[in-house]
């Protein structure tokens, strides 16, 4: 192996993520001090844990988000904690990783920087083992954080290591993951979207394990982290099989680089056609075509999910029929059904999803301006609002289809297992009430691309903050208020509850004003260079 | 003979840097204008401002008359660019792109596309995250040349190409103008501009040092002369206009200023010349004198010629 350089390359990306490194360490870190803190006062007691086993915890379809339940045989506050935050803080650390490793090694090649580099005294394998040296002591540094700020409230200790190492070694898994799909695919774009898709795939099936066939959940790396059983009779050797993985994956990774050729991915380039097609002769088909590829992967990435979701609906059902306590809980809750309130949940965690796609979408323009793209077009006679505009149309229609779909594969197998054919149709209606919300999201990323071009990885963070409210909310008993801060808050629950259109008037109006106020911005504003 | 574009005492910071300080610009219709400075002289901040794709802090732009802001939409109908850094979408091809500008431009003329897809032996097939920094800017020049745009805008257009692609380039460039287009041609390679352009402008730290045809510019410069005397070259010294006199025997070496020509070469006579050759100043000698500060600060190392002050000339 060869590694001349790699500590210098390791200051170098040190230098360049300064502020991005501690933004999301602050931010894991921050969630799970808040989540312990909450949890610690809600169910600091066995007998609190023990209640809340009964009602929230002990769900086959909540397993889906929250894990097979470990300890619930005998609840602690612990067990609780870890139902509670260990799989969505691998999934931060995961999607932490993806992009950083991503970051630093395949989109550092595609801008040929990395030539620069590896043609001064600098070895083949530096770049690819620097950049996991950092994201490694990213996810080392996380986990130590998620431990300092958990141990105070008094959760034992062994079982709080072992809970903050399987989020950094789950996170860890994912980094190796993204390094050897580096290698093989040729674009940052096409590496950071491998990346993703794994980390949801994993997650998704690890779901489908937990709630159907326990068998699946040990083909995913979240499956050998919560494996672990922190606070319910640690098995350390299940991270020991994570370190395994990821060695293996890293071997793997420097095996590839040292076949292929710089620039290049594992894939061979394959010629395309000598004249455009009409479709990409305007401005707007060249937008769609830009993005087809993205949207392509998320549609069957939100149907999948949808599909998953819808079909362990009817397991809760049949819960409520041997669980009286739950039915009381039910009662206490919402005059609907269980499996409406758990239908309405798993559509809008979709719907929150896709608002995350809204801001990647619309940031598209951030992205063409910096790379010098859009200079290109705009030196036609293309006018700043058409060309901004192009994007942001795509993201939106690219919005609405992601949300029917996801509401359309969460009906389609709840129908199928329920045997009501009426809920296809149902269900995509209660998926397109998220559609407002996610305007919202692609108005706040436009409105920050139009006025402080510079700062548009906020639309992250508030994308972030927007996502904790929403996961959190019920487990961290938070104000009402605090939940109307994210514009999904305002979303009607349907089907849970019934059809409120105020609110959804209001969101468009907002995400609609958004959206221009940030064309009218980039209107009268300087183009970056590249 | 209607002037194209037009820039007076434009102006534009950035933060506290000043990119453009008072900057002048006239490019005649119908003309090749080089537009000559050093790197980080303004060049490109310019082509940016005449595009409208960024605005201007003070002074005023036109361009066919129009303000390229707020009328950037129909004067783009009438201009194709090719910019310095071309930086093309990764995953599309060469020639899907030749047909995207071309099209958002007004449609390009297939014929005239596929001769100069030829002439620049360009693969329009190719992704352009496969193409070389030489042949994304075939792709860029393809597509502009082909187009009937009567303004094209070039920066730095040959920066990557082989001398060559160079030639062809120039060939091209000529055949357009012979239409009766005009050119704002942005570049480094003297020699090209030599070749091409009817009027050059050399710019300086955001500033016009001087701007004219090269004919002009050579009248106001001094002419380099070498003479074998039979006299005394020291006679020569105390001329006025005469200058950086250097005698080796009866071999003499000396600059002298153009209107100082008639005095000095009847001098000369008297003197009784046996030898002598007068050399015009050269466009990059022209161009070296405005930088000469930055020669004796060992900045620009250039042996080939001496420094010279000769003030600023601005």
């Amino acid at each position: 192996m060869s590694t001349t350089g790699a500590a210098r390359l390791i200051r170098l990306i040190l230098r360049r993520d300064r502020f991005r490194l501690p933004l999301w360490w602050v931010g894991l870190v921050g969630l799970m001090a808040v989540s312990a803190q909450s949890i610690n006062s809600l169910y600091g007691t066995d007998d609190a844990a023990r209640a809340y086993v009964s009602t929230v915890g002990d769900n086959p379809a909540l397993e889906m988000f929250a894990g097979p339940g470990y300890g619930f045989d005998r609840p602690t506050p612990g067990a609780v904690l870890v139902n509670e935050t260990s799989l969505w803080l691998a999934l931060a650390a995961g999607l932490m990783s993806v992009f950083l490793v991503n970051r630093h090694t395949r989109a550092e090649e595609e801008s040929e920087r990395t030539d620069l580099i590896r043609s001064a005294v600098v070895g083949r394998h530096a770049p690819v083992v620097a950049a996991l040296a950092v994201v490694g002591a990213a996810n080392l540094a996380v986990a130590v954080g998620v431990a300092l700020v958990t141990l105070p409230f008094g959760f034992p200790a062994a079982g709080t290591v072992a809970l903050a190492a399987s989020i950094g070694l789950t996170g860890m898994a994912f980094a190796a993951a993204t390094a050897v799909g580096a290698q093989v695919v040729g674009t940052g774009r096409a590496s950071a979207g491998l990346g993703s898709a794994l980390l949801l795939l994993a997650f998704v099936v690890r779901g489908i394990g937990d709630v159907r066939l326990p068998v699946l959940s040990w083909l995913t790396p979240f499956g050998w982290g919560i494996g672990v059983r922190a606070y319910a009779g640690e098995r350390w050797w299940t991270l020991g099989g994570l370190v395994l993985f990821t060695a293996a994956e890293v071997a793997l990774a420097l095996w590839l680089s040292s076949r292929r050729d710089l620039g290049r991915g594992l894939l061979p380039e394959r010629p395309g056609p000598a004249r455009a097609d009409a479709l990409t002769l305007h401005p707007l088909g060249l937008a769609w075509r830009l993005q087809r590829g993205s949207v392509a992967g998320w549609a069957v990435g939100v149907f999948l999910a949808g599909l998953v979701y819808g079909s362990v609906a009817d397991d809760v059902e049949a819960m409520v029929a041997d669980n009286p306590q739950l039915a009381d809980y039910l009662e206490q809750i919402a005059a609907a059904s269980l499996a409406d309130a758990y239908l309405a949940t798993a559509v809008r965690m979709l719907g929150v999803a896709i608002g995350g796609f809204a801001i990647a979408s619309a940031l598209r323009n951030r992205s063409e301006e910096g790379a010098g793209y859009a200079e290109m077009v705009l030196a036609a006679p293309v006018s700043r609002w058409r060309w901004a505009v192009a994007h942001v149309a795509v993201t939106m229609a690219a919005a609405v289809v992601l949300v029917a779909l996801a509401g359309f594969g969460t009906g389609l197998a709840y129908a199928q297992s329920s045997g009501d054919a009426g809920q296809v149709a149902r269900l995509t209606l209660a998926a397109l009430a998220s559609t407002p919300a996610v305007l919202v999201m692609a108005g706040i990323a436009t409105a920050l691309f139009g006025w402080l071009p510079r700062a548009t990885l906020g639309a992250w963070a508030v994308f972030a903050l927007f996502a904790v409210v929403q996961l959190f909310a019920t487990v961290l008993r938070l104000p009402h208020w605090v939940t109307l801060l994210s514009p999904f808050g305002h979303v009607p629950t349907v089907p849970a509850e019934p059809w409120r259109a105020l609110p959804l008037v209001v969101l468009v109006l907002l995400g609609t004003g958004l959206v221009g106020a940030g064309l009218v911005g980039f209107r009268s504003r300087d183009l970056a260079s590249a | 003979m209607s002037t194209v574009i037009e820039c007076r005492a434009l102006t534009k910071h950035f933060g506290a840097t000043t990119a453009l300080d008072r900057l002048d610009l006239e490019v005649a219709e119908g003309e090749i204008h080089g537009f000559l400075g050093p790197n980080g002289a303004g060049k490109t901040v310019t082509i940016r401002i005449l595009l409208g794709l960024i605005r201007p802090d003070g002074g005023t732009a036109t361009l066919f008359g129009a303000d390229p802001w707020a009328d950037a939409v129909t004067l783009h109908r009438r201009l194709a660019y090719v910019p310095g850094d071309t930086n093309l979408w990764p995953n599309l091809t060469g020639g899907e792109i030749i047909d995207l500008l071309g099209h958002l431009r007004g449609g390009l003329d297939a014929a005239r596309r596929a001769e100069l897809i030829e002439r620049f032996d360009l693969d329009p097939r190719k992704k352009a995250r496969a193409y070389s920094k030489g042949n994304r800017q075939k792709v860029a020049l393809v597509a502009a040349l082909a187009s009937d745009a009567p303004l094209l805008i070039l920066d730095e257009p040959t920066a990557g190409l082989d001398p060559l692609m160079e030639a062809v380039f120039q060939d091209t460039v000529l055949d357009t103008v012979a239409e009766g287009r005009t050119v704002l041609l942005s570049s480094h390679v003297l020699a090209e501009v030599e070749r091409l352009c009817h009027r050059v402008t050399i710019i300086r730290k955001g500033r016009t040092v001087e701007t004219g045809s090269l004919v002009e510019m050579r009248l106001v410069s001094r002419t380099t002369m070498t003479a074998e005397l039979a006299g005394d070259p020291g006679a020569l010294a105390g001329l006025p206009g005469v200058y950086d006199l250097r005698a080796d025997g009866h071999r003499v070496t000396f600059e002298v200023d153009h209107e100082a020509l008639a005095a000095v070469a009847s001098r000369l006579g008297q003197l009784g010349v046996r030898t002598l050759q007068s050399s015009p100043p050269t466009l990059e000698e022209l161009f070296l004198r405005h930088y000469g500060d930055e020669l004796e600060h060992g900045q620009v190392d250039h042996p080939a010629v001496a420094p010279r002050r000769n003030g600023d000339g601005s």
